[in-house]
Order: structure tokens, then sequence, then C-alpha cells
């Protein structure tokens, strides 16, 4: 079922405590309902690991355990060596956390927010002295110290709550949807400012459910309702999640297409990708009636005539290397079938 | 120590909020003392001067004299005359009288031949204090002129009265012998001034925390539990205290409210209280789901129970019996006999001792029961 075997292979043996974050059977249930389901996996340090999933797959209780403010119903889980679950107080001052939410003083500075967390982690005031002037170089706030974070644009008010969760220089960064609700130019120069970070050395784990930001990521592991469903790098889980052809379609009256598209013979799936659709073909039924079977031109050309033939006379296809997102969509799709 | 440093921060933090938020500062300060200024000078209980009118159908000196007693005492205040009963309905819906006298006719001559006169005294009972007073009021003017009646009848057949044995009440009132509802309602004023200033700011200033999303920020940083507590909790301690002070202080200066007794008593007393209060919000706060019904629920167990259950403005012993059972559920009545016995009876701590350890155990209970409602939300 997973990508490529490899947390399959990680259950029940030990967590390994060189790794950032090594977790074995990490449970967690709300009454009846099974929120996390055992996962497993390692993040080996200096890594930006990708945790993706829809909204309610699990992402956010796993932060929650793996920090320590919510304690899971079975499993084991070492951040930075430590057991988390157990004495999290060991390795809260070696570990940072940035949530979507940003988690500001609106009705306070920038330079009293800054100050506040530098006493909370009990920074000594010359290491405060300089990690503030990281932060408001790295944040560009430069002269707008005493400004009410409330004023701040989003974008900034992005970065300084990255300066604020990274002011004790944490060895591993939690960020929790960190991107949400900020604008595409704004998500690029986070996205810099987070290679910056690994760059010295910080492991970060990222939960996102944008796919192009995956991309990003040096590993990933996917959740869908708990259960970890592939992991590995991206390329490795491009390359081993399909082995179906992946063809895009654009055409004029997508709906009708999609329609038609979905109830076509030898279509495992079809779904929209951006303005165009991209259709999952199973070769071994695609290729049924023609000669070419398996050859992916041959399955093009077929299906561009079946398209012409139902009406669609502007479809152009061409078989395209599947997208994370097509990973994605494949992955749960097989995850719902009994 | 780190942890002291971390509060420290903490408590910077809870000062620059309290700072910044210009309206909740002025009406943390200026509400108690507005209050109180309002409560002690509007809301009076004291009765007096109450509205009379005078329906006298027997015109004879005798008549003229009995009515005269009332004009010319304190408690009652002549306004005019009337004809009728049918005049005393009009004036009572008109709000002009609260009480009207009839003095029949026949009133002068009964009282000459040593008869029982009789005189019908109306009470405007949609008014029930002034109904009240009134009623005691005119009970006792009566009793006092029927008594000089009485010896002014047996004066003029020769008897000696006095030589007769009689009982006499003397009664006296202590603690408050001029019966100033200020004394009365101030003391409890400060028990609801703290409790509601507590209560409210405690369960809104956690409940803000959590739609920032900063208390799961706070949650993963090395702060503790009860570190996060102190230091939430210290700047409005000292708050509250600080009001206790000034309302003491104006009490003081202003109502000329006397503090006979022990004031370490009063503070220790007043700092259990505070606890409580602040325990009391930190439930709220691990209850309310949104900032506003924080705000609700904060009001509505501060504010009403404050008010009805504590036996500041009514006394305990004549509301329901469950609801008595459920005052005790709450600290402000403890506070409340506290105050008034430190403030007005002059107590010391042999006296108001049972109340004080009803207070220290409330404070271990309810902090208790907040820490584990706080922690189970968190899981």
């Amino acid at each position: 079922m997973s990508a490529d075997g490899r947390h399959e292979g990680l259950a029940g043996t030990p967590p390994n405590p060189d790794a950032a974050l090594s977790v074995r059977g990490l449970t967690k249930r709300f009454g009846s309902f099974t929120a996390v389901d055992g996962i497993d996996f390692d993040v080996p340090r200096g890594q930006i690991f990708g945790f993706l999933g829809p909204n309610g797959s699990g992402k956010t209780t796993t932060i929650r355990m793996l920090t320590g403010t919510s304690g899971p119903d079975a499993g084991q889980a070492l951040v930075l060596g430590e057991d988390v679950i157990n004495h999290p107080e060991r390795v809260k001052q070696r570990f940072g956390y940035m949530s979507q939410k940003f988690a500001l003083f609106e009705d306070m500075t920038v330079e009293e927010n800054l100050r506040f967390y530098a006493g909370v982690y009990d920074l000594s005031p010359d290491r405060f002295a300089r990690q503030r002037e990281y932060v408001l170089t790295m944040a560009d706030l430069h002269g707008r110290e005493n400004e009410l974070t409330a004023n701040l644009s989003v974008g900034w008010r992005q970065r300084l709550a990255l300066g604020t969760a990274t002011i004790h220089e944490p060895e591993l960064l939690f960020l929790d949807e960190p991107t949400g609700g900020v604008d595409p130019v704004a998500r690029r120069q986070f996205w810099d400012l987070l290679y910056d970070l690994a760059g010295r050395g910080v492991t970060l784990f990222v939960t996102t459910h944008y796919m192009d930001e995956a991309s990003h990521c040096t590993q990933l592991a996917f959740i869908y309702r708990g259960g970890l469903i592939a992991e590995g790098s991206p390329h490795d889980i491009r390359r081993d999640a399909i082995t179906e052809q992946v063809i895009e379609v654009s055409v004029g009256d997508v709906d009708a297409a999609l329609d038609w598209l979905e109830r076509e013979p030898g279509v495992e799936e079809a779904y929209l990708s951006g303005a165009r659709l991209h259709a999952v073909i199973d070769p071994a039924a695609a290729g049924a009636g023609t000669s070419g079977a398996g050859d992916p031109a041959a399955v093009v050309a077929d299906y561009t005539g079946r398209l012409q033939r139902a009406g669609f006379a502007d479809a152009t296809l061409v078989t395209v290397e599947p997208t994370l997102e097509d990973v994605f969509v494949n992955l749960v799709a097989r995850a719902q079938q009994p | 120590m780190n942890a002291l440093r971390r509060i420290r921060a903490l408590i910077v933090k809870e000062v620059t909020h309290l700072g910044r938020d210009r309206r909740t500062l002025a009406v943390v300060l200026a509400m108690p003392l507005l209050q109180m200024i309002l409560f002690a000078y509007a809301i009076s209980f004291d009765v007096k001067n109450v509205s009379t009118v005078i329906i006298d159908t027997d015109h004879t000196p005798a008549s003229a004299a009995y009515v005269d007693s009332y004009a010319s005492s304190d408690f009652f205040t002549v306004v005019g005359t009337a004809d009728s009963l049918a005049d005393v309905d009009r004036i009572f819906d008109r709000n002009q009288a609260r009480i009207a006298v009839v003095v029949p006719s026949g009133f002068g001559r009964t009282l000459a031949d040593g008869g029982q006169a009789v005189v019908a005294v109306y009470l405007d009972g949609s008014e029930p204090t002034a109904a009240r007073v009134g009623q005691a009021f005119t009970t006792a003017l009566n009793q006092v002129y029927g008594q000089r009646v009485t010896i002014e009848w047996a004066d003029t057949q020769g008897l000696d009265v006095t030589s007769a044995g009689q009982l006499e009440p003397r009664v006296r009132t202590w603690y408050n012998p001029d019966k100033s509802s200020s004394d009365f309602l101030i003391p409890g004023l400060i028990v609801v001034i703290i409790m509601v200033v507590a209560v409210q700011q405690t369960a809104v200033s956690l409940v803000r925390e959590r739609e920032q999303g900063t208390d799961e920020q706070l949650a993963i940083s090395p702060l503790k539990g009860w570190e996060l507590m102190i230091g939430k909790l210290a700047p409005w301690t000292l708050l509250a205290f600080a009001e206790l002070v000034a309302i003491t202080l104006v009490g003081r200066w202003l109502f000329d409210l006397p503090l006979r007794g022990s004031v370490g008593v009063l503070a220790l007393g007043a700092a259990l209280f505070v606890f409580c209060s602040l325990g009391l919000g930190l439930v709220i706060s691990a209850l309310a789901p949104t900032l506003e019904s924080a705000n609700m629920l904060g009001l509505l167990l501060s504010l009403l129970p404050g008010f009805i259950l504590s036996g500041f403005a009514f006394p305990l012993s004549s509301i329901p019996e469950w609801l008595q059972v459920v005052s005790y559920l709450l600290p402000a009545r403890f506070m409340v006999t506290i105050s008034r016995a430190v403030f007005l009876k002059g107590a010391g701590f042999e006296q108001v001792w049972p109340e004080l350890a009803a207070l220290a155990a409330y404070a271990v209970i309810v902090i208790a029961v907040a820490v584990l409602l706080n922690a189970r939300r968190r899981r």
C-alpha cells in the first residue's frame, strides 16, 4: 500500500534516537474516532519533512502529540532523541512551533512580542540582543520595532511569527500550515526563509495541503484518515506511487468532458487540475481494443479519437509526468477502495 | 530561577495588554468607584420623609392634634389632604403619596369618652420597602400617640397610669446605630465589585489567548501550567487589591464608613476571596467556547449571585430556602459576612474564622477544578 514500503519496515523496530523525529505506532483516539492510527516514520536531521494530507486527516493532532501538548493513546515518539510523551520538558527548549494563527499578540509591538518570547525561553540579554537583530533583519522589520503587530500586513506578521518561533534557535521547527491565507509572493519569500533555516541545519516538519509546497520538501509523508499512505522523497513518490499513465486533457467544456471521462472504461480517475483535466488510465484496459497496447502514444491517440467521437471536437490530449497532486488523488482513491 | 524569569515575562505581557486596552482599564478602574457612589447615594434603603396624605373627616381639635403629629415627624411629609378614599386611589396612582391616613368622624368624641378611637392607614404596596417601613413608622407613631392620649385621659380622671405595671421595650441598634444604608451597603459592595472584576477578567483573558492561538504557542514553550496561571492571575490579584483599598478609602472619606475590626483579617479574607473569584474565572474560561460566551458566563456567575446570593442587598434569610443552599456554592456570601463583621462589628480572627476557613476550602477546590478542566481541554 505504501509508495516504497519503508514505513511498514519501521513498524516494530525501536525508535531511532539519532533522528530528529522518530515515531512508532503513534495513535490518538477521540471517543470512537481514531484521529491518528498507528503511524511510524523517521525524520533524519537537517531535512525539510513535508507532512501532507487533507483537512481533518490527523496532521495537527500528530503535531500536538510530537510537541507534548497532547498525550497519545498508544505509541512512542522521540523528539531530538528525547521521549517527548513522558518528558516533554526535557526537549521543549530545543524545538519551536509556528501555526497558521501566527500566535502574535496584536496589541503589542514588534519589540514587545520578541521580548515576551525571549522571556518565555529565558534568553540571556546578550543572546536576546543577537537574536533580535537576526529576526528584525530576517523579517525586514528594522525601523518598525515599535509598531503594533496588528498594523503589520500578513506577510510581515508571518515572518515575525517565524522570528518569534525561532528566537531560541531551535534545532527542530514544527510548522502547522504556516502559509495558510498568505498570497503567493509572500509564500515564495517565506519558503526562502525556510530554506535559509534548513541551510543552518534546522530540521523542519511542515504540514500543508498545498501540493506545490510539497515539492519544496526533501522528504514527504502522506496522511489520510489518520494513516500514512505514502512516504519518500518527492521524486520517489512520483515514480513509485503511480504506474498508470496520466493524460492531460485540454477541452472547452471541461465539466461535460469530466462527466464523460468518469464513465469511460479504462479511466481509473478523472479530476480537474487547474483549468485542465487529468485522467489516470489503466494501461491494460485502455489498450484492449488497439494494436499498440501499453504504448503511451497509442493510448493518447485512442482517447483523442474516443473524445472526438463523443462530441468534444476541440479536445487535445498529452501524456504528462504525474504531479504530486496526481499521486495524492491516486493514493486517496486507492485508500478508499475496500 | 528560570521559572521566575518566565513568570516575569508573562506579567509584563499582561500589564502591557491592560495598558493598551484603555477601555477595559477605564471600566476596571472607574466602574467600582462609580458604582459605589451610585449605590451609596441613589439606591438608599433608608426610608425617610414618606409622603403622606391625610383625610380628616372629624375636624375636631383632637383630630387636628393627631394629624399634626405626622407633620411634625421626620418620617412623614404631609403632602396634602383629601376628601374621600377615591381621591387616595388617584393620589397613589400618580405617586404623589405612599401613605394615606384616614381619621373618621367621631374620633375626637370617642377619645374624650375614654373609648378606643380607630384610624385607618392605607399603604401603597407597590413599593414594598417604603410600605414596610411606612407601616412600622405609623404603628410606632400611633403607639406613642395612643400612650399620650391614655395618660392625658387618666389625668383628667385623676388616675396615675404610670404606677400601673407596664412593659416598655428599649430598642438599640448596634454596629450601625443610625441604620445608615451606606454603612450596610459598602462593605458588601466591595465584595461584589472584586468578584465581578476578578471573575470576568480572568475568564476573558484565557479565552482570548485561546482564540488568538497564543495558548497553543505557550503550551509548547517551556512555560509550565502553574507558571502560566501565576503569571496570568498575579496582575489581576494586585489590581483587585488596589481596588479594595481604593473603595475602602473612598468609603471612609465620603461616607464615614467605620473600619472597626482587624485590617489583617480583612486582607486575609480578601486574598482568599480573590483566589476563589479567579478560580471561578478559570473554570469559566475552561468551559466557554468563545469570548462572548465567556463574557456572558462571567457576568452571569458574578454579577447576579453577587447581588442576590451574597446577602449584599437582601438578607439571605429572606430568600427562598433552595436559593440559600445555592448561595453556599458561591464565595461571595462568606466574604460579605467577613467584610461587614470587620468593618461594622470590629471583628477579628476568632469571630470570622469559620468564614475564612470556608473561603480557603473553596479556593483550593475551585482552583483544583479549574486546573483539571484546563488540562482536560488540552488533551
